[in-house]
């Protein structure tokens, strides 16, 4: 399995130990990742507020780079995914002739080929999970762990059709996989509210907080999210969180491929859990890990 | 599959209260003839609204397992399938309730009207010459003008449901947008005004509207077409504006975000100084590289004239 891997600006900065899990996760499982060469942002639905069609035609771009390598595009980031299929929704939907007069000034063209996926339907569709279970050297058993999907994975499903938006499985089948328990959060599919961390600081924080809360009384050990957005603000914004719900106790916040890399005997210090604000660190030894 | 159970969430103008009502199941029959059949041969103290029954009028949505649709035309058999034999039937989210299923449009409404919902017609326009566009102008605006104001999309919307008092019902957003893309329309600043004022920038982009818009209306891209309309207009004194044009703004610098700069570019430098304790905390855990500057990607120059390009593409 082969894949042009588009890491996009998250994974760049502030969750680089997202990119380094998804880069050892994948080599360990003799997933090929090519980095995209010469990617850019996705726009992260903010630069579509300015510029619409400049939006499109750069995302246009990242398709048509996918093209020349020949690969199917992955990210392991939900909003990422969903702009990078929106755009190519928008272009195969009538929009191409009038984009690539645009990418010419680049001297590229895209021709409609490009495909987009997510490392979670990667993993659920492509490798599959009963793969999966098989090289889970060290399944994590006891370990109870909530899905959390937030927005962008599943919504709008006329984009994102990898499962039904109303009930998705994939995070349950996954975590199950590799040997923890999965633990149902009610607020799976509701916003963690990042993308309005600026205007609407308030409503985000106890958008967040009630995911941390929910997550807590549910009794999970720690919340697994596809999507490095939500992580961070799970993760970062957790005691804001706290503050806006009147929650207490810390919930450890899990990007994809670090539950992966865990169960496939990977240490903390590998898949970066160190680096959380909120502790993570001692999961990998309740697992029977360093 | 012989009995459908509705679990209906019930209002009686005091108290709620759940009630299970079972009936035969029928093949090919719709959520709304379900809930007839419990008032014709049940309980006819049920109430729920409906009329056209053609996916015309917008009175019959209703939250079915936490998702709101249209009763009449969501076929019970593919809801049989997804949800298993009892479905949970609740009236819309985010609306006061009447009774039992019956919703309160009347706030709405009057928040509606703020946004000035109606054809302000141009200066050039007369009874006698009429007020006339062509094909394409009409495409502009075709999507929204199939909005049946059922209120599906304000159901599950995230924003609405952690604070109404600063933001608005998506379609009213959509409302808006279909009038400041009108090219009959001579007065967008009278219609965006409103929305600006009441959360245009603080929708959260959870997707729920365009999700749930059994009319495929996409009020979350009307959200951002009313932001882009009000940026042209010079509308762009607030954070929202400035957050969306750091991201922009880095793309034709480097091709990628720069998230050091990022809280100083949206908020300025003395706003973004009190998220300083927020910044030792990502230091600390080495989250933030303040020394990280991405440098301009392979082929920056190809992006930037693409940029270029689709700028004048519009003028
Ligand atoms: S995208 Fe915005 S308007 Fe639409 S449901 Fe979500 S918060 Fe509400
Ligand atoms: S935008 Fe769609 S969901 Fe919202 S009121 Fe209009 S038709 Fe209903
Ligand atoms: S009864 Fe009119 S839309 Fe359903």
């Amino acid at each position: 399995m082969r894949y042009a891997f588009f890491p996009g600006c998250v994974l760049d900065g502030a969750a680089s130990e997202a990119r380094e899990a998804t880069v050892k996760v994948a080599r360990a499982l003799d997933i090929e990742l090519v980095e995209l060469p010469g990617w850019t942002c996705c726009g992260a639905s903010h630069a579509q507020d300015v510029d619409e069609l400049a939006a499109l035609a750069v995302n246009a771009r990242n398709l048509a780079l996918a093209e020349r390598l020949g690969l199917p595009l992955l990210t392991a980031c939900s909003t990422c995914t969903l702009m990078l299929r929106k755009a190519k929704a928008a272009l195969d939907g009538g929009l191409k002739d009038k984009v690539n007069k645009l990418l010419a000034a680049a001297g590229i063209s895209y021709a409609g080929t490009a495909t987009v996926t997510h490392l979670l339907w990667a993993l659920v569709g492509d490798y599959g999970l009963d793969r999966l279970r098989a090289r889970a050297t060290r399944p994590l058993a006891g370990l109870k762990v909530a899905g959390y999907y937030g927005c962008h994975i599943l919504r709008p499903p006329q984009v994102m059709d990898f499962e039904d938006h109303a009930r998705p499985r994939s995070l349950a089948a996954l975590i199950a996989a590799l040997g923890a328990e999965p633990v149902e959060l009610a607020s799976a599919r509701r916003c963690c509210g990042f993308h309005a961390v600026f205007p609407a600081e308030r409503d985000a924080f106890k958008m967040t907080g009630a995911i941390n809360a929910d997550a807590l009384a549910a009794g999970a050990d720690c919340v697994v999210t596809p999507c490095p957005l939500c992580q961070m603000q799970l993760d970062m914004r957790q005691r804001e969180g706290k503050a806006a719900t009147g929650t207490a106790g810390d919930m450890p916040v899990l990007h994809l491929a670090q539950l992966v890399g865990l169960a496939l005997g990977m240490t903390g210090g590998e898949l970066g859990l160190g680096r959380h604000v909120t502790p993570a660190d001692h999961l990998a030894a309740k697992v029977g890990g360093r | 599959m012989e009995q459908v159970v509705y679990r209906i969430r019930r209002f009686d103008g005091r108290k709620e209260f759940w009630q299970e009502y079972r009936f035969a199941h029928e093949a090919n029959k719709t959520v709304l003839w379900g809930l007839l059949k419990i008032k014709e041969t049940v309980d006819p103290s049920l109430a729920f609204v409906a009329a056209c029954r053609s996916a015309v009028c917008g009175a019959c949505a209703v939250r079915v397992n936490g998702e709101a649709m249209l009763a009449c035309e969501t076929p019970l058999d593919a809801l049989l399938e997804r949800f298993g034999a009892t479905l949970v039937l609740e009236p819309l989210g985010n609306f006061p309730v009447i009774r039992d299923l019956v919703v309160d449009w009347e706030p709405k409404a009057a928040r509606l009207a703020e946004a000035k919902p109606w054809l302000v017609p141009r200066e050039e326009f007369s009874a006698e010459a009429g007020c006339r566009q062509s094909q394409a102008e009409f495409r502009r605006i075709n999507a929204q003008t199939n909005c049946i104001l059922c209120g599906a999309c304000a159901s599950e919307c995230n924003k609405l449901t952690t604070g109404d008092d600063d933001f608005y019902e998506p379609f009213v957003y959509t409302k808006a947008g279909k009038f400041v893309a009108d090219s009959r329309d001579g007065a967008a600043a009278d219609h965006l005004r409103p929305v600006l004022a009441r959360g245009l920038w603080k929708c959260v982009h959870c997707q729920e509207c365009v999700t749930k818009c059994p009319k495929r209306v996409a009020p979350a891209e009307d959200i951002a077409a009313l932001r882009r309309a009000s940026i042209r207009l010079g509308l762009a004194d607030n954070q929202g504006t400035r957050h969306a044009r750091a991201f922009a703004g880095d793309i034709t610098k480097t091709g990628r975000l720069n998230e050091t700069t990022m809280a100083v570019k949206t908020d300025g430098l003395l706003k973004s100084a009190t998220r300083l304790p927020f910044a030792l905390r990502l230091l600390r855990r080495g989250k933030l590289n303040p020394f990280h500057f991405p440098a301009p990607v392979e082929g920056i120059d190809g992006v930037r004239a693409i940029v270029k390009a689709a700028k004048e593409a519009k003028e």
